[in-house]
């Protein structure tokens, strides 16, 4: 089985548990956890720092899907991408909400190989990050840390600025300039 | 903010996406595109591109604990209608023909002179994972625990020349028990012979080893044990 068609057939058989879920199966949701709870919670593990704070945003997550799982409408776009957006939106409302420091060393040691962001395995997310993986091969490395910090991290343009030593206007000009360049080299 | 914008709309979308668009304006857009399908639309791009970034972080599971609090909180809304209950997924046919008997049994007046024997629910017992987070196989066993199917969902990329045998371990010093070759795509349903039955009954955790093609030859793991899972008790 290729890549891409396992990331179709894992996505269709979570298309076909969200539907359970909108027929109020427990089970269905249950086993949605067990196959996508993990990675959502590394991806909001990384944005929240603190695993505790994560997992509560995490219930939150399923809770959300249980009572939303009718709005899922799988022509338009991969399950895994729906879940994942949940995930990473309620990371972002819960980081804006709560004061979360993002240099505290304790919480830094929670991090799953920091040493591995934005090297990521991108094979299991299929025919899209093939390609997303061609186009930021091609922004420049600047941008390509700008993008990575904020996406996987959860940090502002601020906290770049912070992090880089750059001046605030640098880093939201690589940000916008390579958020422009990938959209040019995805659309192609 | 210009709103009939197409670039400054999609600028918005990525930045809401990507996480930077914060505060009072992350709260406007977030407005915005719950009212407006075309910046919904294009928020639904942006996240169809960058999101793949967050499929690559290796996975965490999850406490014990929070999928009991997780079930709480769905409690009462769960319990207010009675949940049916789950039928073999992978019969299409079956599950056609059990709304059928449904619709009979609705224009019959409840009378229905024959039944079909319904299939035992299947319930996922393990999930194979391996480390970079690419999901393998989910296993499934029915209530009495002797039917077990064998899902193969992403990255069980074959290995030419290869089998993925699954394996009950059992506890202490017991030999591992072999539960059959894994399916390298879709799915693969066997019925569970005694011996099976009983190591699954007494085992904590399964294993996947590569072996020749068809599985060990000598009834005894041969290869590398590549994956490792919990086994879920019913």
């Amino acid at each position: 089985m290729s890549d891409t068609e396992a990331a179709d057939s894992l996505d269709a058989e979570l298309a076909r548990l969200i539907a359970s879920c909108a027929a109020r199966d427990r089970h269905a949701l249950r086993q949605l956890y067990d196959l996508m709870a993990p990675q959502m919670l590394a991806s909001m593990v990384r944005i929240l720092r603190r695993r505790a704070l994560a997992e509560e945003a995490l219930q939150d997550v399923f809770v959300s899907i249980w009572q939303r799982a009718a709005q899922f409408d799988g022509s338009r776009g991969p399950a895994r991408i729906w879940l994942l957006a949940i995930a990473r939106h309620r990371a972002i409302d819960v980081l804006r909400s709560e004061r979360v420091d993002l240099y505290r060393e304790a919480d830094m040691e929670q991090l799953p190989h920091a040493e591995t962001e934005g090297s990521g395995d991108w094979s299991s997310a299929g025919r899209s990050a093939a390609a997303l993986e061609r186009c930021f091969r091609e922004l420049s490395g600047e941008q390509r840390r700008g993008i990575e910090l904020a996406f996987v991290n959860g940090y502002s343009h601020a906290d770049i600025a912070r992090v880089t030593g750059e001046p605030l206007g640098t880093i939201k000009s690589w940000i916008r300039r390579g958020l422009a360049s990938l959209r040019q080299c995805l659309e192609k | 903010m210009k709103h009939d914008q197409p670039e400054l709309i999609d600028a918005l979308a990525s930045e809401y996406v990507l996480g930077t668009l914060r505060g009072a304006a992350r709260r406007r857009f977030e407005r915005w595109q719950s009212t407006e399908w075309h910046v919904a639309s294009r928020v639904r791009t942006w996240e169809g591109r960058l999101i793949p970034l967050a499929l690559g972080l290796p996975p965490l599971a999850p406490s014990q604990g929070v999928w009991e609090r997780i079930e709480e909180r769905i409690g009462a809304a769960g319990s207010a209608r009675a949940v049916a209950p789950r039928r073999g997924t992978s019969r299409p046919a079956l599950r056609a023909l059990a709304a059928v008997l449904v619709l009979c049994a609705i224009f019959a007046g409840g009378y229905v002179a024959w039944r079909m024997t319904e299939p035992s629910r299947l319930q996922t017992v393990a999930t194979i994972q391996g480390t970079q987070g690419a999901l393998v196989w989910s296993i499934e066993l029915d209530s009495r625990r002797e039917r077990m199917r064998a899902v193969a969902l992403a990255g069980a990329a074959a290995r030419p020349g290869h089998s993925f045998e699954l394996w009950a371990l059992a506890p202490g010093k017991g030999a591992p028990v072999s539960l059959g070759v894994l399916p390298d795509a879709g799915q693969l349903e066997r019925t569970l012979n005694a011996a099976q039955r009983t190591a699954l009954a007494n085992a904590a955790q399964v294993a996947v080893t590569l072996e020749p093609p068809g599985g060990s030859p000598s009834g005894a793991p041969t290869g590398p044990v590549l994956f490792v899972a919990a086994l879920k008790r019913a």
